[in-house]
């Protein structure tokens, strides 16, 4: 398993980089988050997750929704100083799982939205405070991850890129003893 | 000094850098007509969705090969007026509508 650097000459994130992909986890996310077609292809396959979780029908709507969160998240990433304070943008996932972690919209300043919550997630493992290494993201249409096949795909990532740190030693019982204190 | 998990994460990087930067910084430097664009493929997947259409609909309608419809759905290509006159003709729709004029 490789890993890209996000920012040149920061350390705070990176993502992981799959043999078989071109990009990063992180660009390949936001290639297709940005691409119409994709969307319209990702909406048809989970329109009833659309409609009954979000009461949207319209397709349009969907894929407009998701271009602006989007450029929302993009900046949250970007925009100095906050991407520096990844412990502030990213809360632990609701899996028992205190490394792992998800970025939304809803941490981006200025979030105005009163249609619905953003739907677009990044996952991430935070290796050690303000250090986390992004495994994938999802538009989650459904209330948890296992209930549908391509975010309980998400969770494998989650967990086999753990599972390899894991086995490199990068989490230590320190470091793990350290998180668990503080958190 | 770096911290144990960096090293780690540095002796295990990718030999080809992470392009989300620089993609990034494209989506912004190309944002006022990217906005054209991707009101253009939004435009054809409602028109599609009211219609019942599927992409071969679409480019049978337009007269045009389902690789260009790919290119039109992306909301990523750089039109030309032409072009999109074409298609407002053709479907007999309007399909750049001025926002705050």
């Amino acid at each position: 398993m490789k890993f890209a650097r996000i920012i040149p000459k920061y350390n705070h994130l990176w993502a992981v980089k799959a043999p078989d992909e071109e990009v990063d986890e992180l660009t390949l996310l936001f290639r297709k988050w940005n691409n119409a077609e994709y969307l319209l292809d990702f909406f048809m396959e989970n329109f009833e997750d659309l409609r009954s979780f979000f009461k949207i029908e319209r397709l349009d709507q969907a894929i407009e929704d998701t271009f602006e969160d989007a450029g929302a998240l993009e900046e949250l990433i970007l925009e100095f100083p906050y991407t520096e304070n990844l412990d502030e943008l990213f809360k632990p996932l609701d899996i028992t799982d205190t490394r792992m972690s998800e970025l939304t919209r809803e941490k981006a300043r200025n979030w105005d939205r009163e249609r619905h919550a953003s739907w677009l997630r990044i996952y991430a493992i935070r290796l050690e405070p303000n250090v986390y290494v992004v495994t994938g993201g999802a538009i989650k249409l459904s209330r948890t991850m296992q209930e549908r096949e391509h975010t309980a795909l998400e969770l494998d990532k989650l967990n086999r890129c753990k599972a390899f740190l894991k086995a490199n030693g990068v989490f230590d019982q320190d470091s793990f003893v350290e998180l668990t204190n503080e958190e | 000094m770096a911290s144990k998990a960096i090293k780690f994460l540095e002796a295990n990087e990718s030999e080809s850098p992470s392009r989300f930067v620089e993609e990034a910084a494209w989506r912004k430097e190309n944002a006022s007509w990217l906005r054209w664009s991707r009101q253009l493929a939004v435009t054809l997947i409602g028109y599609m969705q009211d219609n019942g259409m599927k992409r071969a609909d679409l480019a049978s309608k337009l007269g045009v090969s389902p690789q260009y419809v790919s290119k039109l759905l992306s909301g990523t290509e750089n039109l030309s007026f032409k072009s999109i006159a074409n298609i407002e003709d053709r479907l007999g729709i309007s399909c750049l509508v001025m926002v705050n004029a």
